[in-house]
């Protein structure tokens, strides 16, 4: 897609009702502001104690495989919500995201990084787990994976800054 | 009094640099935002447990005893950056009721997740989780919600932050 067609894309979706009436209205954009982050909270929540604990913090009281079991499920609920109030907020101002630098950043580097790097630790997670002690790969997985999400939120911050 | 207490916190100058400073305003809000992620995601994971939907094949004060050293320190990230984010224009929080509110939410959610960690391991003793328990891990995850929705709400109604 070239620039121009970006744009008109962005401009046809804020016009749609759907993303007019959470732009428009008074009560709907914090609404679905606290639906991003509440999404995002579990989401990351569950994300860095599991990345804490392949970096080896907190595992006296349960192995990193008994932790990941537990988050699992809530960690891709938590992403779902996430998505769908991030969406609806990217709706409401699209044709404005679609050309904002840290917007593009986040959405088109970070994000997509990040998210392939916890898919590879969630299907790797059960071989580590097995093993006495964590791999070293794991450790380094888990610490480049926090830092990956430290700079989704810092990219998302940025993105006034250039608007 | 707490009106001069404001006006003597914005015109601090470690306070003026660390908002008016571009990259360091931005690191506020980062450490606000994450810390969030982490106190929030890691104490709605207990209530959950608490209220029978996530981590059923394992022990409730064991999943606790994990996540509540992230839990703390989230509310210390998010406590710290907020409270100089807060201090830069604090003559004009302290006399903003939507401001008020969202600290009293916190301030409730903060005492149902103390309440949450000092009852587990009794609630975990018994076979089934008591009702109460349930009752009171589910107020604590709304309250936490609500917390950030009156977060979202500040800006949102007073036009601050």
């Amino acid at each position: 897609m070239t620039d121009s067609s970006v744009v008109t894309f962005g401009n046809w979706l804020q016009h749609q009702s759907f993303a007019l009436s959470v732009a428009t209205s008074d009560w709907a954009y914090p609404f679905v502001q606290a639906t991003h982050f509440t999404g995002l909270s579990l989401w990351v929540g569950t994300t860095v104690a599991t990345d804490l604990s392949l970096m080896g913090m907190g595992n006296q009281y349960q192995s990193p495989l008994q932790l990941f079991n537990a988050l699992f499920v809530w960690n891709w609920i938590g992403f779902c919500i996430a998505v769908l109030g991030g969406f609806l907020l990217f709706s409401a101002a699209a044709a404005t995201y679609v050309i904002n630098p840290a917007f593009l950043t986040k959405l088109g580097f970070l994000i997509p990084v990040a998210l392939i790097l916890h898919i590879v630790i969630q299907t790797k997670m059960r071989e580590w787990g097995q093993q006495p002690k964590m791999p070293r790969v794991a450790k380094i997985a888990g610490s480049v994976e926090l830092l990956f999400w430290i700079l989704v939120v810092t990219a998302a911050v940025s993105i006034p800054y250039f608007g | 009094m707490v009106s001069q207490i404001g006006e003597a916190l914005q015109s601090n100058s470690v306070i003026i640099t660390l908002n008016s400073v571009g990259w360091m305003a931005a690191g506020l809000e980062i450490i606000h935002y994450f810390g969030m992620f982490v106190l929030v995601g890691s104490i709605a994971m207990v209530d959950l447990r608490v209220i029978g939907i996530a981590g059923q094949q394992q022990s409730a004060t064991k999943l606790a005893q994990r996540l509540f050293p992230w839990m703390w320190a989230g509310l210390a990230l998010n406590f710290l950056s907020g409270f100089v984010m807060f201090a830069g224009i604090a003559a004009s929080y302290i006399p903003d009721p939507t401001f008020h509110m969202k600290m009293w939410i916190v301030l409730a959610a903060v005492v149902f997740g103390i309440i949450v960690q000092w009852k587990l391991p009794a609630w975990d003793k018994s076979p089934t989780m008591p009702i109460s328990a349930k009752l009171i891990a589910t107020v604590s995850l709304l309250l936490w919600v609500g917390a950030i929705l009156a977060g979202n709400e500040v800006p949102a109604l007073s036009g601050l932050g």
